[in-house]
């Protein structure tokens, strides 16, 4: 049953445009992350070179295919997040407003298999989207820089991809629970929002989700700790886990 | 023998008890028309039907399962809601085909269904259907697993009269093959398709039984009486207290009794002692729709 949602999901997904949506945003990020980082550095001089800025000299460190994929996790971390979030937050909380789980429910669906599959489908295909986004990066990272670090960028992408688990897990969560878009994208904020600010915390930090963002930039910088990754990957787990768990849960016992 | 059968079953909101120990006997392969006013509990009793929401107190037995304990009997149970939620930006096909992959029907049925609702060769997108269209394509999608038992909730109540005649002409030619639960406010509808009525107020059952059976009931206590001098008869007849209610109308005077025995004899005996000429007596078969206000009021 989950694999039949998850074909319905899919079906929604390529009809309702979202699907071309997040190919264009990760294939535009893929591309131009290592061309902003090549290129910026040659904008800016060439900016300065007019008669008012003479006398004026900058000098800026040559860009390196880590400059590349730090542009690339902060495009991650930042607008395609965001996109991924508008994109998937309304998938329970529509269907329970519009009717269409209800319908779905009354023929015979399990509740908790409606909101598996939904999740299962979410993970898959942001995890094929980032990883196809990051072949791009990685081909004109080469291209552009003729050098690259492909086991610690690999690596890092991993830590973003179970960083996308449990972002997904706290979207799922929230529109199980909100009853409108708008309810639960303020709940997912609400927390997004607590957990950043928990992490100011250093005691706090290694257990936090939001760790393994800033985790992936020591990654591409130093290069891959393992030892300081473990502690946050395990507890992002957990935590998605149980987000899910009390997804299901809640929606299970909801009036529709 | 009943497919749908339900024992105390109750929903309470807060401090609103939407349905009340609603006990219901369906037998198969009747259309049982479920009535009451707006607000009196029809959806929510519907929604208990297809474990949408959770019984405060009570179960219901429905094709032999306990609907508490299992929902498998929801594969044998088409659904139109009240207001029918579709993907609108799937065609009528393209939603059916979603529908018949997670129900594992064969896509065959597909174009069956569509050719009885009449949507067959529309290709536009379900957001740009009309109401009517709307609800033909949920009936569609109620019939698609072929099923044994119907629940149709309001399926007329936002209709044109147009779109109202092949609604309840689809049901009308589905009597016999399936069990149908139609729940609606409309008693004209009830009264032209459905066997079996069942009459909900405030959460309550108030009346559950076969509609020429109530007819008759109903019927033993209005009596038509054409005479010549109506008035003479109504100043007469007030004084007895066997009479309930008389009201006139373009046939006579309709006479509600409490004793219609009593009244049987005393009447004609009346209007021979007051020297009135009688040129009609008859007893009345009520519509529903007096059923209804008599109950419900």
């Amino acid at each position: 049953m989950i694999w039949k949602l998850m074909k319905k999901e899919w079906k929604e997904f390529l009809k309702t445009g979202r699907l071309y949506v997040l190919l264009f945003v990760f294939l535009f990020f893929g591309v131009s992350s290592p061309a902003i980082a090549k290129f910026t550095p040659e904008l800016i001089k060439s900016l300065v070179q007019g008669e008012d800025f003479q006398g004026l000299i900058i000098q800026m460190p040559l860009p390196t295919w880590k400059d590349s994929f730090l542009q690339f996790f902060k495009n991650l971390n930042q607008l395609i997040f965001f996109v991924l979030v508008l994109v998937f937050i309304g998938s329970i909380a529509e269907e329970k407003n519009k009717g269409t789980a209800q319908v779905i429910c009354a023929l015979g669906v399990d509740r908790k298999k409606f909101v598996l599959s939904k999740f299962i489908f979410q993970t898959i295909s942001s995890m094929i989207f980032v990883i196809f986004s990051y072949m791009l990066v990685a081909y004109y990272t080469y291209f552009l820089f003729s050098d690259i670090d492909i086991y610690s960028s690999f690596f890092a992408t991993i830590l973003y991809l179970i960083y996308i688990i449990f972002v997904l897990s706290l979207s799922i969560f929230s529109s199980s629970i909100g009853s409108s878009i708008l309810q639960a994208g303020s709940i997912f904020f609400v927390v997004f929002i607590l957990l950043n600010i928990l992490s100011i915390f250093p005691k706090l930090q290694p257990y936090n989700p939001i760790t393994l963002s800033s985790l992936q930039n020591s990654y591409i910088i130093k290069g891959v700790m393992w030892s300081e990754a473990i502690r946050p990957i395990v507890s992002t787990l957990i935590i998605s886990i149980l987000l899910l768990i009390n997804a299901i849960w809640h929606f299970d016992r909801k009036d529709l | 023998m009943n497919v749908i059968e339900t024992f105390n079953l109750s929903k309470y909101f807060k401090d609103k008890r939407a349905v009340d120990d609603l006990n219901l006997e369906i037998p198969e392969g009747v259309i049982f028309g479920y009535l009451g006013p707006n607000g009196a509990g029809k959806t929510t009793t519907i929604k208990l039907l297809l474990n949408l929401i959770k019984p405060t107190k009570g179960y219901a037995i429905i094709l032999g399962e306990n609907i508490t304990k299992n929902k498998n009997y929801l594969k044998k149970v088409g659904f139109l809601p009240d207001v029918p939620s579709f993907y609108n930006f799937f065609t009528a096909h393209e939603y059916l085909d979603t529908i018949a992959d997670i129900l594992g029907v064969n896509k065959v049925r597909i174009d069956e269904v569509l050719e009885i609702v009449e949507l067959k060769n529309e290709k536009r997108r379900i957001g740009t259907f009309s109401r009517g269209m709307k609800q033909r394509l949920g009936i569609a999608q109620a019939l698609l697993s072929d099923p044994e038992i119907l629940i149709l909730d309001e399926p007329t109540s936002a209709l044109d009269p147009q779109g109202r005649r092949e609604i309840l002409d689809l049901v009308s030619s589905l009597k016999g093959e399936k069990t149908i639960f139609f729940s609606t406010h409309i008693l004209s509808d009830v009264e032209r398709v459905c066997d079996r009525v069942g009459i909900i107020k405030e959460g309550k059952l108030i009346l559950n039984d076969d509609i020429e059976k109530l007819k008759k009931t109903f019927s033993k206590r209005v009596i038509l009486v054409g005479v010549n001098e109506k008035y003479k008869l109504i100043e007469r007849l007030k004084k007895e207290d066997w009479v309930e209610e008389i009201s006139l109308s373009t046939d006579g005077l309709k006479i509600k009794v409490k004793d219609i025995e009593k009244a049987g004899k005393l009447i004609p005996q009346i209007i021979s002692e007051e020297n009135i000429s009688l040129y009609r007596f008859e007893l009345l078969e009520p519509t529903l729709e007096e059923i209804f206000l008599e109950v419900v009021l």
